[in-house]
């Protein structure tokens, strides 16, 4: 893929792309943008490249699910161990949300955020691949790097799940 | 779950992914931020790298430069000095002296009359 099909590719994306990586981030905007503004940096010098072997949206999606949790592991390290921040540069991004840049949301989205914080980080994942992403199971498990049946698993119970909690903060 | 339900979480997910996109950093801009970050991210890298072996390096003639609270290198003569393991104690048997020592025969022990 040459680097203007790859440009042209990712720009198609970009709107989905910045969606997911809101998800992987918690919905923490800033810590979204710079986990995007990293995953394209991989794609775009070539420590990510696209063999084909996935659709190029599963791909990238995969790219971004990676980054967001370096980026995760970086804050911790820079939080546990003296000096780390000399090697790993400023802290860019904590994983927290951030209130001052978070997503102004409505009571609808409000809820439904709310109700995906309380489950686990695999049905979250699933379930927004699935509903937000509209992507098959099949891509869902791909991206998220767990066999079919795992997948399907994590959606059907991170469904019944959401429901649940969805009802229970109407109520 | 029937398919009610199932379009109910669709319709909540697609009022998310509209305000998503309302948020969403113009492509250009992401683009030109990565690119940025591909010359900042290798030279602070670098310097990060070249700070800790700098320290590394300190730390290693400070260690092999200290000579001790006195100034001086300790020096111990090893001929005076007879190293006891703590467990040698579980080497010593009961009666072990009558094993160090000869034992006399003759007439002084006959006059003793110990048989």
């Amino acid at each position: 893929m040459s680097p203007a099909d790859l440009t042209d590719q990712l720009e198609q994306l970009h709107v989905t792309a910045f969606g997911w990586a809101l998800s992987c981030c918690g919905w923490d905007r800033s810590a979204a943008e710079d986990v995007l503004q990293a995953s394209y940096l991989k794609l775009l010098d070539g420590r990510a490249r696209f063999d084909g072997r996935s659709s190029f949206r599963t791909f990238v999606f995969g790219v971004i699910a990676r980054t967001a949790r370096e980026v995760r592991r970086r804050a911790t390290l820079r939080r546990s161990i003296p000096l780390a921040s000399l090697l790993l540069g400023p802290e860019a991004v904590d994983g927290r949300p951030d209130p001052a840049t978070a997503l102004a949301r409505a009571d609808e989205t409000a809820r439904l955020i709310g109700a995906l914080g309380r489950l686990s980080a695999r049905q979250r994942q699933v379930l927004h691949l699935v509903f937000y992403e509209d992507l098959t199971i099949a891509e869902a498990a791909v991206v998220a790097g767990v066999s079919l049946g795992t997948a399907r698993t994590h959606y059907e119970r991170g469904k019944a799940a959401l429901k649940r909690l969805l009802e229970e903060e109407s109520e | 779950m029937n398919e009610r339900d199932d379009h109910h979480v669709k319709q909540a997910f697609e009022a998310l992914r509209r305000e998503a996109t309302e948020v969403t950093p113009p492509f250009a801009s992401t683009v030109a931020a990565a690119r940025a970050r591909q010359g900042v991210a290798p030279r602070r890298g670098a310097l990060g790298l070249a700070a800790v072996l700098v320290l590394a390096i300190v730390a290693m003639v400070a260690v092999s430069t200290w000579r001790g609270p006195r100034g001086g290198r300790l020096e111990v003569d090893l001929a005076t000095v007879r190293w006891q393991a703590p467990t040698d104690f579980l080497l010593k048997l009961p009666g072990d002296e009558l094993l160090r020592s000869v034992p006399q025969l003759g007439p002084r022990s006959a006059d003793r009359r110990t048989l």
